[in-house]
């Protein structure tokens, strides 16, 4: 079961006391469940502060001038207490190392857990599913030195979903993977979205990794939004991308081609679409 | 050139890294060390400047032993930019940053002058010759690490993830610059999981896995091996499985306007 | 260094000793540490050596409680010419300097039986506040990652020419500036990402968090509380 406007910006705008302009303006927005939602955009864009924004960071850890609503799950993030919000939204930054705090990995998936007072029993039981769904529970006694970079970030993810939150966000989590690994990380968000109906939003540059699994594109630059839309709808050929998106190379070629005259049924945002449309 | 030979290294705490290494990497090349992570391209190429020396084995530098020189006297002719950017900037102006090497390695100060000119021009940073590099942007502190080691004219030069946090203008800047190194006869060697910007350099291919090399072979070869590929935690660019997706089974089209005339002479025909 | 730091790192292993509440481990360390202090002659110094040497067989770490003793042993020679040249008679500065050892390995001992999880627990129990808690298991936990960073800015500088053995010692101090500098700086970053991830994951939230696991006391602890309880009195009262 779908639902609309789990996530909402009304024209919200955030300026860092350190900073002297605003890093977001007028940001309206609306994010639903069951969606895998993918932010790119330049270094410096506000992507990061969108989300510090979502997850309540913004304004309890970061102060500045907030003007707008953030609201999430019905709750404004504004006036809300953080443990209201942590309960709905999980954040896996993008460095999995500064999220393991502990000395085992099943200690430190207990960690949100410990935090939100259930009962041990709970706690016991969650850590162990979670670990089967992410194919981790042998590394349960392990140490964080112990672990790679891919079983580090799959414990930092653990440690996340334990917490069974609404919404998912990830800061650019395939930074430190290699290809195959990350591809095999999308399968599982792919997973994780259609099966329990999260609402997944990852920021990302490699935008030839997950592009295939994204229901919507949103495009921020300067600390604009200035595509909000279907990867095919942000791709039409008849219109313009900033320079500094890195476009996956099916996109790029789809538009070359339609704009030398070649007819497509619809814009490719990847391989397969490319290749049926050749063929056709 | 830079030659490996029977190299073994182990670490400290006795674990193989590296395991009967013999590669060759000719002068004026551009070689791309690819792989899954843990494979050991890192422990490889930090024995060509010497940071590691081999458990057994050698490794030649125009074939001197690197185990005759210090990390400071092979750094001369190799230079090294890291992935992480904050691990090297420490000055309290770019200049400074740049000036660093050229110091420590005790250029006469008419050379010195000429490369600090010359570098701050081609990574445009004059205008922020005074600012602390600490305080730029990611990509502008990479770009004042290449400078500083640029700085000092290496032969040979070693990029390791250059392209991580690089959006799409930043990377092709990046790729004409080691276009160009290697038109001034440098020696390029770069670690990327990168597989479009590689498909872009073109460059030959050293496939890595368990601290084995797997496979040796141009972009055009090792691309199109998917068991390889598979193996070695790699996979294939765009542009290959489209066109194997199409059919085409000779050689590649190398860019976006080739790939568009070898389909509209699909079309036609 | 490294020698060093191996007597106080926890090994883990399936010993008897590892295999108590580490309550038991800590008392244990305490009552060796505390007849250290007390007892003065010879004798009974000699037999709490043979004590630690005991526990350190059982808890299979003769090796590296060995290097912690040479290390006390260089540390405690220095110590026994200082008394003897102060004055005091050779007996009595050997005294001083069995004790040193002593107290030493019986802190070390605790250290390497017991796990930095264990070691959590038990300053929970102790009802020391969250926060502080926390903040010791965290530098624990980040100990071996700062050390890689160290590690890897030395390479990064290295490659650049920074020769950290040569020039004379004003000199040598500076070369220092560029590994400093970028380690603070990434440590502090760091802190600030440590401190988001704590928030997101509900740090604080509750004054009462639950736990995990819950330490319970054994048979088989409470019959080494027991026995150790009774030696460590039996010492004391024997040595009046």
């Amino acid at each position: 079961m779908s639902v609309k406007d789990l996530i909402r910006f009304n024209d919200f705008s955030f300026k860092y006391n350190s900073r002297n302009d605003k890093v977001l303006e007028n940001i309206n927005l609306s994010i639903n469940s069951n969606e895998i939602t993918v932010l790119a955009g330049p270094t410096g864009c506000g992507k990061s502060t969108l989300l510090r924004a979502i997850v309540g960071l913004i304004p309890n850890m970061y102060e500045g001038e907030y003007t707008g609503e953030v609201i999430v799950d019905g709750i404004k993030i504004k006036d809300a207490e953080i443990k209201e919000i942590a309960k709905r939204v999980g954040f896996v930054f993008q460095n999995p190392e500064n999220q393991i705090f502990m000395f085992s990995v099943e200690r430190d998936i207990a960690f949100g857990l410990e935090n939100l007072s259930l009962e041990q029993e709970i706690i016991k039981k969650r850590i162990n599913e979670i670990m089967e769904t992410l194919n981790i529970t042998h590394l349960a006694k392990k140490a964080p030195h112990e672990l790679s970079d891919g079983q580090k970030q799959r414990t930092a993810l653990a440690g996340v979903l334990a917490m069974q939150p609404k919404i998912l966000i990830l800061d650019e989590p395939t930074s430190l993977l290699d290809p195959k690994t990350a591809t095999e990380f999308m399968e599982l968000m792919n997973k994780l979205c259609k099966e329990k109906g999260m609402s997944i939003i990852i920021v990302e540059h490699r935008l030839d990794l997950v592009l295939k699994y994204a229901d919507k594109l949103i495009i921020l630059s300067n600390g604009k939004i200035i595509s909000n839309d279907t990867p095919e709808n942000v791709f039409d050929y008849k219109k313009d991308v900033i320079p500094e998106l890195s476009i996956p190379f099916s996109t790029k070629l789809y538009r070359e081609l339609a704009n030398n005259s070649m007819k497509f049924s619809k814009p490719v945002t990847g391989v397969e679409d490319m290749i049926k449309e050749v063929k056709k | 050139m830079i030659k490996f030979e029977n190299v073994n290294y182990n670490h400290p705490d006795g674990t193989n890294a590296l395991n009967d290494i013999n590669l060759e990497i000719p002068e004026n090349s551009i070689t791309a060390i690819v792989g899954n992570n843990g494979a050991g391209k890192t422990t490889l190429v930090k024995h060509i400047n010497g940071l590691l020396k081999p458990t057994t084995g050698t490794v030649r530098i125009k074939n001197e032993d690197t185990r005759k020189s210090s990390v400071a006297e092979l750094s001369r002719n190799v230079g090294m930019v890291f992935q992480n950017a904050n691990h090297q900037l420490f000055a309290d102006t770019v200049k400074n940053e740049i000036l660093f090497g050229l110091n420590n390695f005790r250029f006469n100060e008419e050379f010195i002058k000429e490369r600090y000119d010359f570098v701050i021009e081609l990574f445009k940073l004059k205008k922020y010759e005074s600012i602390s590099p600490l305080k730029l942007s990611g990509g502008e502190k990479k770009r004042v690490c290449l400078a500083s080691v640029l700085a000092w004219n290496p032969e040979i030069l070693i990029l390791d993830e250059p392209t991580v946090g690089q959006d799409e203008l930043q990377k092709t800047v990046l790729l004409e610059f080691i276009n160009q190194l290697h038109i001034n006869k440098k020696t390029v060697i770069v670690i990327s999981h990168d597989i479009e910007f590689l498909w872009r350099l073109q460059p030959n291919i050293v496939t890595m896995s368990g601290g084995n090399i797997v496979e040796i072979g141009n972009s055009e070869k090792i691309f199109r091996n998917e068991e390889l590929m598979n193996k070695v935690g790699i996979i294939p660019p765009q542009i290959i499985k489209i066109f194997e997706g199409i059919g085409i089974k000779d050689e590649m089209p190398l860019s976006l306007e080739d790939s568009c005339t070898v389909i509209k002479n699909l079309r036609n025909s | 260094m490294q020698f060093i730091a191996n007597g106080f790192i926890y090994r883990k292993s399936n010993s008897i000793i590892h295999k108590l509440d580490p309550r038991v481990k800590l008392l244990i360390s305490i009552q060796l540490f505390t007849l250290a202090l007390l007892v003065s002659d010879l004798y009974n110094l000699l037999i709490i050596f043979v004590a630690i040497s005991i526990f350190s067989l059982l808890a299979k770490i003769t090796q590296r409680l060995l290097r912690t003793m040479i290390f006390a042993a260089g540390f405690s020679m220095l110590i026994l010419i200082i008394n003897y040249f102060a004055g005091y008679s050779l007996i009595y500065s050997v005294q001083i300097a069995l004790r040193f050892i002593s107290i030493v390995c019986s802190t070390s001992l605790f250290f390497l039986v017991t796990s930095p999880d264990e070691l959590e627990y038990v300053l929970r129990w102790f009802r020391l506040p969250r926060d502080l808690v926390f903040a010791f298991v965290t530098s624990v936990r980040f100990v071996p990652v700062i050390l890689m960073d160290t590690l890897q800015i030395m390479d990064a500088q290295k490659s650049r020419g920074l020769e950290l053995e040569k020039g004379n010692p004003i000199k040598r101090i500076k070369k220092f500036v560029p590994i400093l500098v970028p380690l603070i700086i990434n440590e502090v970053i760091r802190s600030g990402e440590l401190a988001e991830a704590m928030e997101s994951r509900g740090y604080g939230i509750s004054k009462k968090p639950t736990s995990l696991y819950s330490l319970k006391l054994a048979n088989y602890d409470m019959i080494v509380i027991v026995i150790t309880i009774i030696s460590f009195s039996s010492i004391i009262l024997l040595g009046y």
